[in-house]
């Protein structure tokens, strides 16, 4: 199990972090994502390390923006 | 926009939400110049604890822009005292494939010219085809 964290810009309520985490559970590998949507923290856990872009597509196709 | 004064405050609160997403969604202007039409620079809104400022809206306008939500508002009731309002609605939006409903407690201060201020919101979502009433005193 891994755990990599990333910032998520234009998150502003429940729903917004809803999509953001619907589209990261997609990516394979991945059990668990908790999002702070203040400060725009995402945390991804998984089974293996993910490749950076894959999170960045899948946010992406949220609408939303990965920054770091 | 609508001066807050010369509008009934439920046709207000309507008219704005829903025109700020109509006007995101109507062009690719600047997304920073429609925010600042329809607030104030120091705009902050505490939605369910969450505070939004005017970067915070601007960057929320890239997720509307590429859902492209249908929304609908529902006041159920609004009242206007000088420059606030407090309403309570339900925001109707369609996006992603899903019907969204969610009731909304709101608090607003806004200028002469109807820009936002400030606002308080506290918020639940309800079933989407359901009337929000259900359950309301």
């Amino acid at each position: 199990m891994t755990e990599a964290g990333y910032t998520v810009t234009g998150m502003v309520c429940a729903h917004c972090a809803a999509s953001v985490i619907e589209e990261i559970k997609r990516i394979p590998g991945v059990s668990s994502v908790t999002v702070d949507i203040d400060s725009g923290r995402v945390v991804v856990a998984s089974n293996s390390p993910l490749d950076v872009m894959d999170v960045r597509s899948a946010v992406e196709e949220a609408g939303y923006e990965l920054t770091t | 926009m609508t001066p807050l004064h010369d509008t009934d405050p439920k046709e207000f609160i309507a008219s704005f939400f829903t025109s700020f997403t109509q006007e995101l969604l109507a062009s690719d202007e600047d997304a920073a110049v429609i925010v600042d039409r329809f607030h104030t620079s120091d705009i902050v809104q505490i939605a369910d604890g969450h505070r939004i400022d005017r970067d915070k809206l601007i960057a929320h306008a890239r997720p509307v822009r590429k859902n492209r939500p249908g929304i609908r508002m529902e006041v159920h009731e609004a009242l206007a005292d000088g420059d606030r309002i407090a309403a309570r609605y339900t925001l109707h939006a369609t996006q992603r494939g899903k019907d969204l409903a969610t009731e909304v407690h709101f608090f607003g201060h806004f200028t002469a010219d109807g820009r936002m201020r400030r606002a308080h919101m506290a918020t639940r979502t309800v079933p989407a085809h359901d009337s929000s009433e259900k359950g309301s005193a």
